[in-house]
């Protein structure tokens, strides 16, 4: 029988090659279908009304304006009357109608009252907030060496006793999603059954979230989504506007597309917190941090949390450490869970100050990351692996210079940066159903989806490689949340979950096969195996039989074998067995960077990736993944940021014209190293998703501080805070 | 998008009777590429849009002895893919080349961009460089209007009810000179001005000493400007670095730019004097037929 755990490494056929998207075709000629494209006759389109305050009560609320208009067919209040709205850019009201013109006129007629309040909007500065009542405690915590002494006597000695003693300031701003396709749906109705064309990172599990308002059961809502355009952490939920889609889909007998408009994107639909910190740090000649004294600050919105405590300092472990954690409410929009929540601005915000460590020792910042990799764990000898790959990649010793003394090119200075990071990546629970047909077609279905990152692909992958076939034989069926169901995209899990369920449904298949194939070949089914479209006796060529042919062995009705992963039950506490999938990754990531010193942009000239993933899938999309998380490190790092105006509390620049974003020519060139020895390979799969989007802030902005010798705060790592920092900065 | 009318009069009189009919509630269309946004965002709610980008008199691009004869909508492609503009009125060509992507130059105008009258349009400080003159058609009599003086505030301009730019245009190019537009955005591309800059130099046959000098700037006043006596200041001095370093500092001092989410009103005033300095260093490098270094978003 087939063995479910994973083949030696380099005995593959399939896993760790280099495959093309399944779907990159339909994709790039547009017959993929989004939930935007989704346009099913008789479809009404709908729009909403965003409140134009920061803060404000609903004083009155007419809508019978709107709902005579021509053309208009339904009106669905958000907010009554004496509700409160605590951002600018909540929505109000849902106008659905027969044209998008009709619904703008629509809109314009819908009146509301509203009393405007007092609103808070700056997260950047903690006494303000304090002064205006807007914080609230968000933890502390000390360890010392010496546990018995007094904190502050001891930090007090430490930092006496330093080689080196400073005191910085770092920041990292507010972020959107900016899901290049906004959240939306297409809703078609019939009957007591809905179908929900929902944009969603949860196919398995947003049904019952729109069913239920609306009254029916999850078993009557189906969700579809074949293809989505970015979630990043935003699109876990049914949100507001699902449910309203479907609700007016409901009330009006008739099929709804109700997608918000970029700007309610920005302004609703989800955000990264900021993160702010002082710390005074003390480290002694060879840069090794012996003391880590910190406040820091953030808003997540409305409800006030900053960054967590533990990220602070991230991945480093300094032997004594302070933090003391704040929260700012304000007039914003919650945050949603972004790309490896926490962690880049974790990064960002404290492996700055262990380079300023090198900058205020006038040390190799390569040496002293590697001098306090000490704290860092078991991983410790897998980041130096993994710095000397990247330091070759980039050249790092032949191009570096101390802080602020390198070479000029007329204004234009160069620098090096590095950071480290960590993820976990573990599978999600998932189920999968594997079919094989008598006619020897396959299919496999999950109720899972692919946010672009080639998830489909994966899944023919595992597939095809267990069933000895090629990856155009195999039918991947996901995005229907009628599939046995399958967990969130989110946090890096999808990978592991799928391949998990998927080789085990498929191996249960195929043992199902052999099972009837084994009379034909006069064996065992034990010593058969599926390889290159053949059921051979194992290792013996010559005694086989076609794929078809074996699949002509079945009978009338197909096999269908389930296969599954299920958190802590797969896999039990302290199991130390092999295993398909395993959780905990590292990451080194290196940055140079080009600063014109009159103007203050800067320029990226290259950056390196070096990140393992454990068990390597697909090679291209593993690459393509990183390509993708380092560019959009790039655009946190030098360019996106949302605005609020502290006058009127309006974000100011939620639009694609005014969000800054880099373009291809921005991003210099990307160097991507997969690391993937033997003892990495042998732990299975883990997710990739998030490790690689965490340590651009840090790279680049530690590259642009070695270049200038001086520190630009806060990212973005705009022209403009490049010139502060040079005319006047630490 | 609200509801509207749509009207495609075949000639500019046509054009110009409608324009005048609906007493103010029209709008032209040209190349729609502000107009469009404008009207979905609810800026602008005309009953009527007159599309005028293909009426012949408004698509002119001819030379002759009074120099370039520019239709108010041809489109940015056709302005940098006519080689005499590109070697001739190079700043022109310059900031056609930066408007938007290939997509929105296929469409947008030149003549468009100035009616816009946003203070940071790219073509603007460079048809000031140029000295060109804006063609009025209207009710009345044809009008002709200096560049510098058609933007009256943001979004705003000369234009009287019923009247269309219809042309724009640039004098002959004199012997041993050179201009240029370069712009500053935080990216390498497609983004909107946080300061613009177009020049236009003129040197003495030594090619040593500035003859004349014309610098446009955009962004950095509620219209964009010509730094009339800045230019009138670089007649006979040497075309040499420490010159333009000084035209950049004076620069500095006649502009009033705001603070907003683009910069600050003194980081605009940094970049100013950086532009300005650049500027002129490639536009003197023209004049002398240097090859020039400028390659946008490097």
């Amino acid at each position: 029988m087939a063995e479910v755990f994973w083949p030696p490494q380099g005995s593959a056929s399939l896993l760790g090659g280099e495959h093309n998207r399944i779907d990159g075709l339909a994709k790039c000629i547009g017959s993929a279908k989004y939930a935007y494209d989704v346009v099913p006759d008789n479809m009404l389109v709908a729009s909403a009304l965003s409140c134009p305050h920061a803060h404000a009560t609903i004083r009155a609320i007419d809508l019978n304006a709107a709902r005579n208009m021509a053309g208009v067919v339904a009106v669905e209040p958000l907010k009554k009357e004496g509700d409160e709205i605590r951002w600018e850019g909540d929505l109000v009201a849902v106008v659905a109608g027969e044209t998008e013109a009709a619904v703008a006129e629509g809109l314009a007629a819908i009146k509301i009252e509203y009393e405007v309040l007092d609103h808070f909007v700056d997260d950047t500065d903690l006494d303000a907030a304090t002064e205006a009542n807007v914080t609230r405690p968000a933890g502390r915590n000390t360890q010392l060496q010496n546990r018995d002494e007094d904190a502050d006597q001891e930090f007090e000695r430490l930092f006496n006793e330093a080689a080196v003693t400073f005191e910085g300031h770092y920041g990292i701003n507010v972020i959107t999603h900016m899901c290049l396709e906004t959240h939306g749906s297409t809703c078609e109705s019939q009957g007591d059954k809905l179908v929900s064309h929902l944009s969603t990172q949860n196919v398995s599990g947003t049904p019952g979230q729109i069913a239920g308002p609306i009254g029916l059961t999850a078993q009557d809502v189906t969700v579809h989504c074949d293809y989505i355009g970015g979630g990043f952490g935003s699109k876990f939920a049914a949100d507001a506007w699902g449910v309203t889609c479907a609700q007016l889909a409901r009330n009006t007998g008739r099929p709804v597309k109700y997608m918000l408009t970029r700007s309610q994107e920005l302004k609703n639909a989800g955000n990264r917190p900021s993160g702010f910190l002082r710390a005074k740090i003390a480290a002694d000649k060879d840069g090794f941090v012996t003391a880590w004294d910190s406040a820091h600050w953030g808003t997540n919105g409305t409800s006030g949390a900053p960054v967590s405590q533990g990220v602070i300092p991230y991945v480093f472990n300094p032997p004594n450490r302070r933090r003391v954690a704040t929260g700012i409410r304000t007039n914003t929009s919650p945050a949603r869970a972004w790309r490896a929540p926490n962690h880049p601005q974790g990064c960002a915000i404290t492996q700055t100050a262990y380079d300023d460590v090198a900058r205020h020792l006038g040390l190799d910042s390569y040496d002293v990351f590697l001098r306090n990799l000490s704290t860092v764990g078991e991983r410790a000898p897998i980041y130096e692996d993994q710095m000397k790959l990247a330091a070759k990649l980039m050249d790092w010793k032949a191009k570096w210079h101390p802080h602020g003394k390198g070479g000029q090119d007329g204004s234009v200075v160069s620098g090096l940066g590095m950071a480290i990071h960590t993820w976990g990546g573990g599978p999600h629970a998932s189920r999968a159903t594997c079919k094989i047909h008598p006619d020897g077609g396959v299919e496999i279905f999950l109720g899972s989806q692919d946010l672009g990152t080639g998830t489909r692909t994966v899944i023919g992958l595992v597939v095809a490689e267990t069933l000895g076939l090629e990856l155009e034989q195999v039918s991947v069926q996901i995005g229907l949340s009628e599939y046995p169901s399958s967990g969130p995209s989110g946090g890096s899990t999808t990978v592991g979950g799928v391949s998990e369920s998927t080789r085990r449904a498929a191996t249960a298949a195929l043992n199902l096969l052999l099972t009837k194939v084994a009379p034909r070949l006069e064996a065992d089914a034990n010593q058969l195996e599926a390889v290159g479209g053949k059921i051979q006796i194992q290792g013996n060529q010559n005694r086989n039989i076609s794929w078809k042919e074996a699949c002509g062995q079945i009978g009338i009705s197909p096999i269908e074998a389930q296969g599954e992963y299920a958190p802590r039950v797969t896999y039990p506490r302290n199991y130390d067995g092999k295993r398909l999938t395993d959780n905990g990754v590292a990451g080194v990531q290196m940055a140079e960077v080009a600063v014109d010193t009159e103007t203050g942009v800067v320029k990226m000239k290259k950056f390196v990736a070096v990140q393992d993933i454990g068990l390597i899938i697909n090679r291209k999309t593993a690459r393509s993944q990183i390509y993708g998380a380092a560019i959009m490190g790039i655009a946190y790092a030098l360019f996106e940021e949302r605005i609020m105006d502290k006058a009127t509390g309006a974000f100011v620049n939620a639009e694609l014209a005014d969000y800054k974003l880099p373009r291809l020519g921005d991003t210099g060139e990307i160097v991507v190293e997969l690391y993937e020895p033997e003892s990495e390979y042998n732990r299975g799969v883990i997710g990739l998703g998030e490790p690689p989007v965490i340590s651009p802030g840090a790279a680049i902005s530690n590259a642009v501080c070695n270049a200038l010798g001086k520190r630009v705060s806060v990212l973005p790592i705009t022209p403009q805070r490049v010139l502060e920092a040079i005319s006047g900065g630490a | 998008m609200h509801s509207f009318e749509y009207s495609a009069p075949h000639s500019l009189s046509d054009a110009v009777s409608l324009l005048a009919q609906a007493e103010g509630n029209a709008r032209p269309l040209a190349g729609g590429t502000d107009l469009i946004d404008q009207m979905q965002t609810g800026r602008f709610r005309p009953a009527l849009v007159i599309d005028i980008k293909k009426l012949p008199e408004l698509n002119v691009l001819e030379f002759d002895g009074d120099g370039l004869h520019l239709g108010a909508a041809v489109p940015c492609y056709r302005i940098y893919g006519e080689p005499r503009i590109v070697q001739e009125y190079s700043a022109l060509a310059d900031a056609c080349h930066i408007i938007g992507g290939v997509q929105i130059q296929s469409r947008a105008s030149v003549g468009g961009n100035l009616c816009n009258s946003g203070p940071a349009a790219d073509s603007t400080p460079a048809m000031i460089a140029l000295s060109a003159i804006c063609v009025i058609a209207g009710p009345g009599e044809t009008r002709q209007v200096p560049v510098e003086e058609f933007c009256t505030a943001p979004g705003e301009n000369v234009l009287r009810r019923g009247e269309i730019l219809a042309e724009i245009l640039f004098p002959p190019r004199p012997a041993n000179s050179g201009s240029h537009y370069r712009r500053f955005i935080p990216r390498n591309e497609m983004d909107i001005a946080v300061v613009g800059v177009g020049a236009f130099v003129e040197l003495e046959d030594d090619g040593q000493t500035i003859k004349t000098a014309r610098i446009g700037l955009g962004a950095v006043a509620p219209t964009p400007l010509l730094a009339e006596d800045l230019s009138a200041s670089l007649s006979g001095k040497p075309a040499t670095d420490s010159t333009f370093v000084s035209a950049g500092e004076a620069a500095r001092q006649i502009i009033t730019p705001i603070t907003d989410m683009r910069g600050t009103a003194e980081y605009r005033k940094q970049i100013t004097g950086v532009l300005v300095q650049r500027v002129l260093a490639t536009a003197t490098a023209r004049a002398r037929g240097e090859p020039s270094e400028y390659k946008p978003g490097k």
